[in-house]
């Protein structure tokens, strides 16, 4: 296969890249407007019919602005500021680490997006890099450019009527590396995209944090299509989603040849819509009485598609759940297929009917869909232009990554993007004297591992663990803050607890770490009740210090400990326990109450040394 | 080599030991000549030092697309007739995505199809009467608007709809208030603050907001349209001799001063709320004549008396001061102003608080400057009354009667309490 990645990855500069605000900064109040953006359908050409049709629809786009995150100019209220020289430093030094050719004047243009992310209708963006290379190991890729750009609004949420975005996200400078394209294997994939992400990491330059680094992957496999997969945030989500693709791909390139092979053809998609809205309205089925609530049945002929939509030769990949997520984009809430009718109750005589009308025989199929106006007739001229195009392998198209690693259908992919200067901002002239001097001084990877490892005295795994973590500073910060707590445990709170609550959906944040840590640095609290409270207090969003309160947490003394161990054995002497059992049961009925309160470690000795003292060695 | 690279040529050149390829891009003026622009494949330009390309080849010499322009096409559309009056800048405008150029849409053909839902309200006819930032208009300029805007009304239009850049069109919208009396329908400057090649412009909106108000609107007067806020959805509508621009970049910049808008424009259901009427108290008369011997006196403290001088005692006609507060300036300026008067020169006082009326009879500075036959000008805007004393003066009025009366919805004795 072949693959290539487009890392955006956001600046750490203080200040977004075209007014002052700082992204970071907590929001005392926000108030929301309501736009609509506009590009005639000329300027969209024969792109992105969807996108195209939701435009002409006028889409209404909410924006959340707040005090603090984002100002005037985020707001398409105010043109932008002059762009921040620290943003442009950090993309000099970038383009230089990948040994780019930098260009000698930066152009900002205006990209065109259409999906309401950008107040302005645009994402401003420029090429400051150009054809560089990324060496690591044995492995080259080339850099075909180091683009700087605004990174888009946070989208909060999609209502009926349009999404919602917030602004706080809108202007911090990303940096957009795009590699070439390379032939191999997802292994290779990861370890290109783990290479470059470390390195960019081990810069300094950039922010950290989940959402702080997206890749688009662009995969085909032989002469296909090519298909971008965006909104991988994670390093393991790399090679799941090229592996993934792969043999999505490979199905796609099967199914070419099945449809050929049932004498399928360009000549046999000249099908129209038909509209089977008198059928339906015969029919008894409930769901079908509820799908036709107002509504127009329509259908289309899918030619030597019987059995073909329902196949999952790839768990999660379904030609059919494509199509339903291709309707999704017209509003619709999905989609009916022959290769499901018999789901949905229908009576036979009325399927007899539905064939009939649209011609249908043994080896084909059919699609459906509930809904009326234009709209609905773009949908379907949309899902048969997806249909005939499976005469020709994977297409070309955009699709988003999923959590587990998969891939669902996001929308036709466009063509070359739709640019223009933005005349708001003047060029920046680069001089030769910035191309030399902007530049990093960095230690590889291994020495930085190394560095980590001996300073901190944990194991050289666990400090790489670390470092490609997004808590690194953290780590560095607390042992520093709790000097008397071991590293190692830090460490494995972070490693293993976060990401143990990350899995539970549970995002850790810093001062619960320093919260939790403290706690167990005063003797508040044991370290084997750090999971548990930590849960607690995210899950309920409430402070670590109300749940070891509420839970009575409170640590008890050596002593205290030493008298409950003492007043349980006492109690126990009646019960003639066998001399080989009594420390299990002993021990069971202390933790019981003394859990979390204190150092299991300390418990077992002093169960043990009672246990002698009155039984004698064992 | 380098001297044969010319603006519109494809070529292939070397850099840093690399090859490119791409379209040579037109420089504009701000830009030096030490380098060109290169449109790359991808969309993007790069400036490059001229000294540090070579010219591979040229794979294309490209001729300049040439424009048809067509100043005036008529009656697109449906509904009453409305004429827009182009005098500059932009309303609708295309982008060429190739060379990045941006097309601006002169004919009626072109508006319409950029903004298709004018065409559902009003039958759109188009023409460009001067192409004039907005910054160099002139008084001479108002007369042409004023001009056409008669002649329009004349040929039976409906309603007017002027497309004027945003800085000074609060200016000219005053100055068209005077110049035409009782215009039969709506007179509408409409402008944007985002420019039109954006996704995100103002004008679409603000133009149906126009469109609207002038297709179905009975209103005889001067009017600016406008968003009136953030959203894109409500425009305002203000009466030309009260509006202001009151931000350098907001959509919702310009505001009735001392006044509620005339109307809003709720576009998704087009549907105009009148929140005040105007009904022709006469025939259509033009007055379209403006001598521009006035100007605005900011008064402030520490200002220069030679500049003091050269304003009271000067070739102008008119002062219309910005006074503090409710009206008043030092007493160090009273010689001037008391010797301007006693030569015939017209002396008005305005507020620089832009909200509420001067008020001369409060303080002894205000009496006395009353004595000296300075006329306060109520709560009128300083600009109003600027205009308006360039209208009196063009058109022979006697000034000292003329200015403090309401004759275009100017001034007036009450304030709402809304703002
Ligand atoms: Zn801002």
């Amino acid at each position: 296969m072949k693959m290539g990645f487009e890392i955006h990855i956001q600046l750490n500069t203080k200040q977004k890249l075209f007014c002052c605000c700082n992204p970071h900064e907590v929001d005392t109040k926000t108030i929301n407007f309501g736009r609509k953006l506009r590009v005639s359908s000329s300027e969209m050409g024969e792109i992105d019919p969807a996108a195209e049709f939701e435009i002409g629809k006028g889409k209404d786009i909410t924006y959340v602005s707040g005090d603090r995150t984002s100002c005037l100019v985020e707001a398409d209220e105010e043109p932008p500021h002059a762009p921040n020289g620290e943003a442009i430093k950090s993309a000099i030094k970038i383009s230089n680490l990948f040994s780019a050719s930098i260009v000698d004047e930066i152009h900002f243009m205006r990209k065109i997006v259409v999906d309401g992310s950008n107040t302005s209708g645009f994402q401003r963006t420029a090429i400051v890099g150009l054809d560089g290379k990324f060496v690591n190991g044995g492995n080259y890729v080339g850099i075909n450019s180091i683009c700087l750009e605004e990174d888009a609004g946070r989208l909060v949420e999609k209502t009926e009527t349009g999404p919602v975005y917030n602004l706080d996200r809108l202007g911090i400078p990303l940096l957009e590396i795009t590699t070439e394209p390379v032939e191999g294997d997802a292994m290779l994939g990861e370890k290109i995209a783990a290479g470059i992400g470390r390195t960019l990491k081990l810069t300094g330059l950039f922010a950290r944090g989940l959402g702080t680094i997206r890749q688009d992957v662009n995969v085909s496999v032989g002469n296909y299509g090519i298909v971008e997969v965006k909104g991988v945030q994670k390093l393991e989500q790399v090679r799941k989603v090229l592996e993934f693709e792969e043999k999505r791909q490979s199905w796609l390139v099967e199914l070419s040849k099945i449809l050929h092979n049932r004498g399928i053809g360009k000549s046999d998609f000249n099908t129209k819509i038909v509209n089977l809205t008198d059928i339906f309205l015969a029919s008894n089925s409930q769901i079908i009485r509820r799908l036709m609530s107002g509504q127009n049945a329509l259908a289309l002929k899918a030619p030597g598609f019987s059995g073909l939509f329902a196949k999952e030769p790839v768990p999660d990949s379904r030609l059919g759940l494509d199509l339903a997520d291709l309707c999704k984009l017209f509003g619709f809430k999905g989609i009916v297929h022959s290769d499901e009718i018999s789901k949905y109750g229908i009576e036979g005589q009325i399927l007899n009917e539905v064939y009939k009308r649209l011609d249908i025989s043994e080896k084909d199929g059919f699609i459906l869909i509930f809904g009326s106006g234009e709209k609905a007739y773009r949908c379907l001229e949309m899902a048969k232009l997806r249909l005939e195009a499976s005469l020709y392998g994977p297409p070309s198209e955009t699709r988003m990554a999923t959590e587990k690693g998969t891939t669902r259908f996001l929308r036709p992919r466009p063509g070359a993007s739709r640019m223009y200067p933005e005349t708001d901002i003047m060029t920046i002239l680069v001089s030769g004297e910035m191309k030399a001097s902007y530049r990093i001084e960095m230690k590889s990877w291994e020495e930085t591992v190394n560095d980590i490892a001996g300073k901190y005295n944990i194991p050289h795994q666990v400090a790489e663990q670390l470092l490609d973590s997004d808590y690194l500073e953290w780590f560095t910060e607390a042992v520093m803050a709790f000097k008397s707590i071991p590293s190692t445990v830090i460490a494995s709170v972070i490693l293993q607890t976060f990401e143990e609550l990350r899995k539970d959906g549970l995002q850790a944040n810093k001062s619960a770490l320093f919260d939790i840590l403290d706690a167990v640095n005063k003797g508040n609290i044991s370290k084997e009740a750090i999971h548990d409270v930590l849960r607690e207090s995210l899950s309920q969003s409430i402070s670590v210090e109300s749940v070891i309160k509420r839970r009575g947490l409170i640590s008890i003394s050596k002593d205290e400990m030493s008298k409950i161990v003492a007043s349980i054995l006492k109690d126990s002497v009646s019960e003639n326990i066998q001399r080989e059992k009594i420390y299990g049961v002993i021990m069971g009925r202390v933790m019981k109450q003394v859990r979390g309160k204190i150092d299991g470690k300390l418990v077992d000795q002093e169960v043990k040394r009672q246990i002698e003292e009155k039984f004698g060695t064992n | 080599m380098v001297q044969q690279m010319k603006p519109g040529q494809l070529v292939q050149l070397q850099y840093n030991g690399k090859l490119l390829e791409g379209l040579i891009m037109p420089r504009s003026l701000y830009e030096d000549t030490m380098h060109i622009t290169l449109k790359l494949k991808n969309g993007y330009n790069i400036g490059l030092d001229i000294d540090k390309v070579r010219l591979v080849k040229v794979i294309e010499h490209e001729a300049t697309a040439q424009t048809e322009d067509e100043k005036e096409y008529n009656e697109i559309g449906n509904g009453p007739r409305v004429l827009i009056l182009g005098t500059g800048g932009t309303i609708a405008s295309k982008v060429d995505y190739r060379t990045g150029a941006v097309k601006p849409a002169f004919s009626a053909k072109e508006i319409v199809d950029m903004v298709p839902e004018i065409g559902n309200i009003a039958s759109i006819s188009v023409k460009t009467i001067m192409n004039e930032l907005s910054e160099n208009i002139k008084p001479e300029n108002w007369s042409i608007m004023s001009n056409e805007v008669y002649k329009a009304f004349n040929s039976g239009y409906k309603g007017v709809v002027i497309a004027h850049g945003t800085d000074t069109m609060h200016y000219s919208a005053s100055a068209v208030s005077f110049a035409v009396e009782n215009p039969p329908g709506p007179v509408i400057f409409v402008g944007s603050q985002r420019s039109s090649d954006r996704p995100s412009s103002d004008s679409a909106i603000n133009l149906q907001g126009a469109v609207t108000f002038a297709a179905k609107s009975n209103a005889s007067g001067v009017f600016v349209a406008m968003h009136a806020g953030l959203d894109d959805n409500l425009v305002a509508v203000h009466r030309g001799t009260r509006v202001r621009k009151n931000h350098t970049s907001r959509r919702d910049a310009f505001e009735s001063v001392n006044d509620i808008p005339f109307a809003y424009v709720d576009i998704e259901n087009s549907i105009i709320k009148h929140e005040n009427e105007a009904i022709p108290k006469g025939k259509i008369k033009l007055m379209p004549n403006f001598l521009a011997k006035a100007l605005i006196f900011k008064f402030h403290p520490g200002i220069s008396e030679s500049i003091t001088n050269a304003v009271f005692k000067g070739d102008l006609l008119s002062v219309i001061i910005e006074g503090t507060g409710l009206g008043h300036v030092s007493r160090e300026i009273f010689p001037y102003i008391r010797s301007a008067i006693d030569n015939g020169k017209f002396v008005g006082m305005t507020s620089q608080c832009i909200w509420g009326s001067v008020g001369m009879a409060v303080y002894e500075t205000g009496r006395d400057l009353l004595a000296m036959g300075v006329v306060p000008l109520g709560d009128m805007l300083s600009e109003t009354a600027l205009v308006k004393s360039m209208w009196a003066l063009g058109n022979g009025l006697d000034l000292p009667s003329v200015m403090p009366l309401n004759l275009r919805g100017e001034i007036a004795s009450r304030r709402p309490v809304e703002k």
